[in-house]
């Protein structure tokens, strides 16, 4: 009776301390896991910030590009502002009556300015950003 | 052991990180070819110089036809080819714009 109890006594250890030891295995290979988690989340983390670099240096460019864009817009009304300004200023039918050898000439010269610089802006192999040319107003008459 | 029994059963789960970058390439097309303009000859006649100008044309051009504009749709003109101007000035610069948009960036593929 009593061995039989040691005995039982025994074999309830041996299987605790079996279960204990599964136990423990399995803690440690979920710690492994845990900790190869932890590696990869690191990464992921640095691929992130990367990721929000790319983003922010994007946005950066972006807004450059915007407002070179920007300028270069207002720029191209630069030409259509002097000539309106230049026709309001002078009295155009005046100045023909008057002196129309004068004006004749230059409007000529306006003329075959604004066709050299319409060549100009649509050459392809010049300069990518649109060249700020004359504005081809500075000649008082011209069109 | 017996309440954390169940953790045996469940293992850690693995994360798996699966890093995809996607960039699209557009290729920058050739500019269309320069515009090619005529000369134009340009005569302002008023009552000071119409006979000059009646026999200065006919000993150029051979003929006394010839196309008048007034001096107000002259101004009209040349404000339509300021617009014109304007918008392919415009127009480019719009097109310069998304080519550097596009453009790949090259101190990031350095980097790379």
């Amino acid at each position: 009776m009593f061995s039989s109890i040691r005995i039982a006594m025994i074999l309830v250890l041996l299987t605790a301390a079996g279960g204990a030891f599964l136990y423990v295995k399995n803690l440690q290979k979920n710690l492994e896991i845990a900790q190869a988690n932890v590696a990869k989340m690191e990464v992921a983390l640095e691929t992130s910030e990367a990721s929000n670099k790319l983003l922010q240096d994007e946005a950066i460019k972006n807004a450059e590009l915007n407002k070179q864009l920007t300028e270069d817009l207002q720029k191209a009304e630069k030409y259509g502002d002097e000539l309106r300004a230049t026709l309001q200023k002078h009295n155009l039918t005046h100045l023909a009556n008057k002196k129309p050898g004068l004006i004749e000439k230059r409007m000529q010269n306006a003329t075959n300015k604004l066709w050299d610089d319409l060549e100009s802006i649509t050459d392809p192999n010049a300069n990518d950003r649109v060249q700020s040319t004359d504005s081809g107003t500075a000649d008082k008459n011209s069109n | 052991m017996l309440t954390t029994g169940c953790s045996l059963l469940t293992p850690e789960p693995q994360i798996k990180i699966v890093t995809n970058t996607v960039k699209t390439t557009v290729p920058i097309v050739a500019h269309p070819k320069q515009v090619q303009l005529n000369d134009v000859k340009i005569y302002v006649v008023s009552k000071e110089n119409y006979e000059e100008f009646v026999k200065e044309f006919e000993a150029k051009n051979g003929a006394d036809a010839y196309i008048a504009i007034s001096v107000k749709d002259y101004e009209n003109l040349s404000l339509n080819f300021a617009e014109l101007r304007r918008y392919i000035e415009q127009q480019k610069q719009i097109i310069v714009y998304y080519e550097e948009a596009v453009k790949p960036d090259t101190k990031q593929e350095k980097k790379e």
